[in-house]
């Protein structure tokens, strides 16, 4: 028997979704449960974020827009000349998150990098995440799956791929990725993914004046003839994207992509979705937890809200949730759009070596809006 | 009692004095209504295809019941400061209903939506409420609004919205009107969608975001949860929310004024 959550959430689906759903609650109800409540629990003002979990920042490509860049260990040996010697999280650190997760009725973790096709201990960190408790989802460039590798994965029990798409343009994509031959794998490992019967959604980055092109209409087409959803994140002026200010978009182009959700199967991170009106999501939708064990608000934002060698999970996320900055609903992208925060953020993680800045160098308690 | 320090700031922002729920003292502007023109002509035609209103007032009556509200308030040195803000006049019928969120669905949503529509035919207006508002909703004590609703059972109501209550929690707009001049009410569901009827571009921006505009006259059945119209890019919705009597940058209420 269904509890009232799940017909009440499962009341706004479509029957494809439905049908995905149906599907997961007969091989994973717990997870299915959990994910039904998530509707319940914003309806009563409670946050189920998702933990994006980066346990490893290794990565065969170079990408001109990568987010993590900054993170990654040939960044800070190459360029920057340090060592990251701060204490990374293992295997029992993540099933630890798991639990505490759990425990907060949490129920999604996004496996992410780095590229995770290429850590040797994936299969571990999924077991170590529990895919029986919680959905699996896996970021990825696409250049290692294909279909033997999307069958393991859908074998041990990853839900959902993520795949980055940066152009429909074959030779825009290779360059934006720093990658030959690229765009081939991702088509290679779309069919891959679906053919494992792996939920899929194409990952695409909007730099400014984009979404207007002739080229991102036809991927939203492509994507909506595919039944496949095309996620679309916002270029920030953070990680390699520091050096390309003229990528941010501006509020025309967010609200181009507004009026194209109507049409095709594409939306942002802050589209309505199934009832869920979030706005910006930091911490209220999603968190990332860095290979230090440091806890983002957002994938884009290199201040942490805590650590959790240090402070529990509930605590941190009652942190970010208690600060002016991250908690209250908003209906842009904070550190895509609001040029005041823009501004704090890169004047504080200017000269940075180390990032994400711990709590009380980016965030604190004391920040307010109009200080 | 009734306050003699300043009440609106010179952007025409209420002033949060005296008032214990959550509201920001200091706000650094950022989620704003552009302060449109009044076109008194166009407003009277929309409003008059949502509500018949022709045979009860004209135009010019209409013209002139708004101007003398905007004098009234002008002549006043504490209520002036309240004009520099956004504003949108409006006309209600003469009617009475039992049920606010049955009238809601019934007849003010729709209006919104032809009026928007008519002027946005690019856009939409959609009500995402996920349940019928019947018996949902009714008049949040303290708010004053049953003052449009009274005068709505004599008479056609000539008004001013005015989104002033910027950055304050639904408990703090409703616990501000203790002090302010009797004149004003807090905006209802039945006033701010007329409001929107009147001014379909009310929260329409491009270069910025407008706030989100609670109906904080009106209390639901549900604890803590609210409705509100809301731009979502160029459209218009209107949703429920749950709000756990907190303040954000981007939530507003909004004052009426009749007269």
């Amino acid at each position: 028997m269904l509890n009232l959550a799940v017909e009440q959430s499962d009341s706004v689906l479509s029957a494809d979704e439905l049908a995905k759903r149906e599907g997961l609650r007969a091989r994973k109800p717990y997870v299915a449960e959990k994910l039904a409540n998530i509707h319940a629990m914003e309806g009563r003002g409670e946050i189920s974020p998702i933990i994006r979990l980066e346990k490893s920042y290794l990565c065969n490509f170079q990408c001109t827009h990568c987010s993590a860049e900054y993170y990654m260990d040939r960044h800070m040996e190459k360029v920057l000349h340090v060592k990251d010697e701060r204490k990374k999280i293992d295997l029992d650190d993540i099933r630890k998150l798991s639990k505490e997760a759990d425990e907060l009725g949490l129920a999604r973790f996004v496996i992410t990098g780095g590229e995770p096709l290429v850590m040797r201990d994936l299969d571990e960190v999924v077991a170590a995440i529990d895919p029986e408790k919680h959905y699996v989802i896996l970021d990825t460039n696409g250049w290692f799956l294909d279909d033997e590798k999307a069958k393991h994965l859908k074998e041990i029990g990853v839900e959902k791929i993520q795949l980055s798409l940066d152009s429909f343009i074959e030779e825009d994509h290779d360059n934006f990725r720093n990658k030959k031959g690229s765009y081939k794998r991702v088509m290679r490992a779309i069919d891959a993914a679906l053919d494992a019967g792996l939920n899929l959604i194409l990952s695409t980055v909007l730099v400014k004046g984009r979404a207007k092109t002739e080229e991102f209409l036809e991927m939203c087409q492509y994507c909506t003839d595919k039944n496949v959803g095309l996620y679309v994140s916002y270029a920030k002026p953070t990680g390699s994207c520091t050096e390309h200010p003229e990528f941010v978009i501006e509020k025309e182009d967010a609200d181009v992509l507004r009026q194209l959700e109507k049409d095709y199967n594409v939306f942002t991170h802050m589209t309505p979705s199934y009832g869920s009106h979030k706005g910006c999501i930091t911490v209220k939708g999603i968190i990332t937890v860095t290979s230090t064990g440091e806890v983002t608000p957002c994938p884009y934002i290199d201040f942490s809200i805590g650590n959790l060698f240090e402070t529990s999970l509930k605590e941190v996320l009652d942190r970010g949730m208690r600060n002016p900055w991250l908690g209250p609903h908003r209906p842009d992208c904070l550190i895509g759009e609001d040029p005041k925060f823009i501004k704090i953020h890169t004047e504080k993680t200017a000269g940075a070596t180390h990032l994400p800045l711990p709590w009380g160098e980016g965030f604190s308690d004391n920040d307010s809006l109009t200080d | 009692m009734p306050e003699t320090s300043p009440l609106f700031d010179e952007f025409g922002r209420c002033l949060p004095t005296g008032i214990n729920a959550p509201a920001h003292q200091k706000t650094r502007r950022y989620f704003l209504i552009d302060k449109p023109d009044i076109n008194y002509s166009a407003s009277y035609e929309r409003l008059n295809q949502a509500f018949s209103i022709s045979d009860a007032i004209s135009q010019e009556q209409y013209e002139s019941r708004v101007t003398s509200i905007l004098a009234e308030i002008a002549d006043n040195k504490l209520m002036k400061p309240i004009l520099n803000g956004a504003m949108a006049p409006f006309i209600l019928p003469k009617a009475v209903y039992d049920d606010i969120g049955q009238a809601m669905e019934s007849t003010f949503l729709p209006a919104v939506q032809s009026a928007f529509n008519s002027f946005f035919p690019d856009y939409d207006f959609k009500n995402h409420s996920p349940r019928s508002l019947n018996g949902q909703l009714s008049v949040a004590p303290g708010s004053r609004h049953q003052q449009v609703l009274d005068q709505m059972a004599n008479e056609v109501v000539v008004g001013v919205y005015f989104p002033c209550l910027s950055e304050y929690s639904v408990p703090a707009a409703i616990e501000r009107m203790a002090t302010l001049p009797e004149q004003f009410s807090l905006a209802g569901g039945f006033d701010t969608s007329a409001a929107f009827v009147s001014m379909p571009d009310l929260l329409f921006r491009k270069e910025g975001y407008p706030p989100l505009l609670w109906l904080s006259g009106l209390v639901s059945t549900e604890q803590n949860v609210a409705y509100h119209f809301e731009a979502y890019g160029y459209d218009l919705t209107f949703n429920r929310r749950v709000h756990l009597g907190q303040v954000a940058e981007y939530w507003s209420s909004g004052l009426v004024m009749i007269g």
